[in-house]
């Protein structure tokens, strides 16, 4: 199973996120981004994440996605 | 349709559609802000169906259609039920790579939309060369709030309106007080424009043209060179191309952009010719 961080890369190599305190804000992911995102956290740890749930403050950092996903019930 | 009145109520929707979905699918990727602003000009319409919800977007004289659906067979069964589809004029955008787009592009055109264009999302890295000067008499400069109306008619004649997402009066305003549109003047005429939205680390080229009665001063290279100066801490350079327009697609390649494989699909409603 991969981590956040290495979904993260396979979505944006380019960039550093473990220097980002707001992925969002520094523009290291777009909305197109936040849903590549979803689907592959979803198939990656088997779980829905809840359409009210895709607002920023939920991708904005590695905590807040971690955030996320223990409330899917994923232990990370 | 109903009317969308707050942000709630399309998360909502969205949840609606994807409770219990089996393959759920979207077309539907606004920023919070962006989606507020369309709730806020009463520009966004909803419909709650089982297993979908669609969202319309009035642009001008059309709609843009947005779906979310808990699978395909519902996509192409409620699509085609909607009356909308026959009588107005809609547009439908299907945004990501080839064979994400494949299964819901054939979908949409049972369901009776048909193709209409093809964008393609380029991309570059960081710039780090110098810029050059403007061209004699023009000067390089951010266009101001009261040029909104006359960029907007520039970039009306110069654009697709049903595939390019054009923006609003409004926008350009907004645009113009961020200094989000770089413009090539000479007094009070504008040859040239460049309008582009930056966050952060990353920035989108919206709009690039050169109005017909100055082309060849080398306009368009000044503004482009000029917007890539002024964006030193950017890391990623974006825009989006009809992937027709090979012109345009040689000029952008020029300046180190490569399609980086997001693909904008775009059908239309019956109403609309191709």
């Amino acid at each position: 199973m991969n981590s956040v961080i290495d979904i993260l890369k396979e979505i944006r190599p380019e960039f550093d996120f473990a220097s980002s305190r707001d992925f969002l804000a520094d523009g290291l992911l777009d909305s197109f981004d936040i849903v590549t995102l979803v689907a592959k956290l979803d198939r990656n740890y088997g779980i829905s994440i809840h359409g009210t749930d895709i607002i920023p403050e939920n991708f904005q950092t590695v905590p807040a996605i971690q955030t996320l996903l223990r409330k899917n019930g994923v232990k990370v | 349709m109903d009317p969308v009145h707050n942000f709630e109520d399309v998360m909502d929707a969205i949840q609606r559609a994807k409770a219990g979905a089996t393959d759920f699918r979207t077309n539907f990727f606004p920023t919070q802000p962006k989606l507020e602003s369309w709730v806020a000009r009463r520009e966004l319409w909803g419909i709650v169906r089982d297993g979908a919800s669609f969202f319309f977007r009035k642009d001008r004289d059309f709609w843009h259609f947005y779906f979310c659906v808990g699978n395909l067979p519902v996509l192409q069964k409620e699509v085609a039920l909607l009356s909308e589809m026959k009588y107005q004029r809609v547009v439908v955008d299907l945004i990501g790579s080839e064979s994400a787009n494949g299964e819901m592009d054939a979908a949409l055109q049972s369901a009776g939309l048909r193709p209409y264009a093809r964008l393609q999302r380029m991309s570059r890295a960081a710039w780090h060369e110098q810029s050059n000067v403007a061209p004699a008499d023009f000067e390089i400069v951010h266009a101001n709030k009261v040029d909104a109306p006359t960029i907007l008619k520039l970039i009306e004649c110069h654009f697709d309106r049903f595939s390019q997402q054009l923006p609003t009066l409004c926008d350009l305003e907004s645009a113009a007080q961020k200094d989000q549109i770089l413009s090539a003047k000479l007094g009070d005429k504008i040859g040239a424009v460049l309008f582009f939205e930056t966050q952060g680390l990353a920035s989108t080229i919206r709009f690039w043209l050169v109005d017909n009665n100055f082309r060849v001063r080398r306009l368009g290279s000044a503004l482009m060179l000029a917007y890539f100066a002024t964006h030193n801490q950017v890391r990623r350079f974006t825009l989006w191309v009809n992937c027709n327009n090979e012109n345009a697609i040689q000029k952008y390649r020029h300046y180190g952009y490569a399609s980086d494989g997001l693909v904008d699909q775009v059908l239309v409603s019956s109403m609309i010719s191709t």
